[in-house]
């Protein structure tokens, strides 16, 4: 019953709408520090994760879970048995201004509109799925 | 509710404001040649900076982070740390006529470059209106999900 609103693609939009938000913030946490010296941008990988656990349980590999009760427990069942969640990362490889700061504005602002783009998506699908939940209760077309 | 992504764009809106108040200063103390009073003899008004640092989060927070389970990461945002002067050598010009002027007529003025300041009030504009922009995304974004389910 509770399955409803937790399982199947609820739950995997339910943890791409946390990564894109997540996402918004580090964007702009490296807006923020576009003048700050030795300053270095991070970045959001989520997307990659994703696909690598889609395809794990495509495979049927990991359908068994341990229950966890504590986010430090271990994952049994398979790495990665749940939904993985978006990682931050810092990028120390490249420095771009004289002060070893390495935002790019242009870059930042336009991943900025790209994710936004990719929230309202992820909310017009949530939003699909509630309607079509709201279908099914009711009984009509 | 904490809706963290925008006090990160408030925080830098507040260290861009007041770097563009700093160099208001510079430049309305361009030509200012008594600012300090230093052992009987007036000192002209030296340049003043910014130096800004990513914040970093107290510990109490990083304490709770790490008894969340969740990684400890650097509450985001900017802020001024300090303000610091330029210590380059100050402009002598030739103006026996000044009140300042010293036995041979030259003043000293101040180490002001009003070209280098407008340039910086530039950049300091840009950077704000792209941390409102990035402001107005993130209220949009909540905006937005505030229509789940609707």
């Amino acid at each position: 019953m509770m399955d409803l609103l937790e399982g199947g693609t609820l739950a995997l939009l339910r943890r791409s709408l946390d990564a894109a938000s997540l996402r918004e913030r580090v964007i702009a946490n490296n807006i923020a520090n576009v003048d700050t010296p030795r300053f270095k941008r991070s970045e959001v990988q989520f997307e990659q994760v994703l696909r690598q656990y889609l395809q794990r349980t495509e495979k049927g590999t990991s359908r068994t879970v341990m229950a966890r009760t504590h986010p430090k427990h271990m994952d049994a069942g398979g790495a990665g048995a749940e939904i993985p969640t978006a990682v931050v990362k810092v990028d120390h490889s490249t420095a771009m201004n004289n002060n070893l700061n390495n935002v790019d504005i242009d870059y930042e602002m336009a991943l900025m509109a790209e994710n936004q783009l990719y929230y309202y998506t992820l909310i017009q699908q949530v939003n699909h799925e509630i309607r079509s939940l709201r279908t099914a209760i009711g009984g009509r077309v | 509710m904490k809706l963290s992504g925008l006090d990160i764009s408030a925080s830098a809106l507040t260290a861009q404001r007041f770097r563009m108040d700093v160099i208001a200063s510079n430049i309305a103390n361009a030509e200012t040649t008594r600012a300090r009073l230093v052992d009987g003899r007036w000192v002209p008004y030296r340049r003043k900076m910014v130096v800004m640092e990513p914040k970093t989060s107290s510990f109490s927070e990083m304490l709770r982070s790490e008894l969340n389970g969740s990684k400890a990461t650097r509450a985001p945002g900017v802020k001024v740390t300090r303000v610091v002067e330029d210590p380059t050598e100050f402009k002598r010009v030739y103006n026996p006529e000044h009140p300042d002027a010293d036995e041979d007529g030259y003043v000293l003025m101040p180490n002001v470059d009003i070209v280098k300041e407008m340039v910086d009030f530039l950049s300091a504009t840009r950077s704000y209106e792209a941390n409102v922009t990035a402001l107005n995304a993130t209220k949009a974004m909540f905006m937005k999900a505030l229509e789940i389910g609707k």
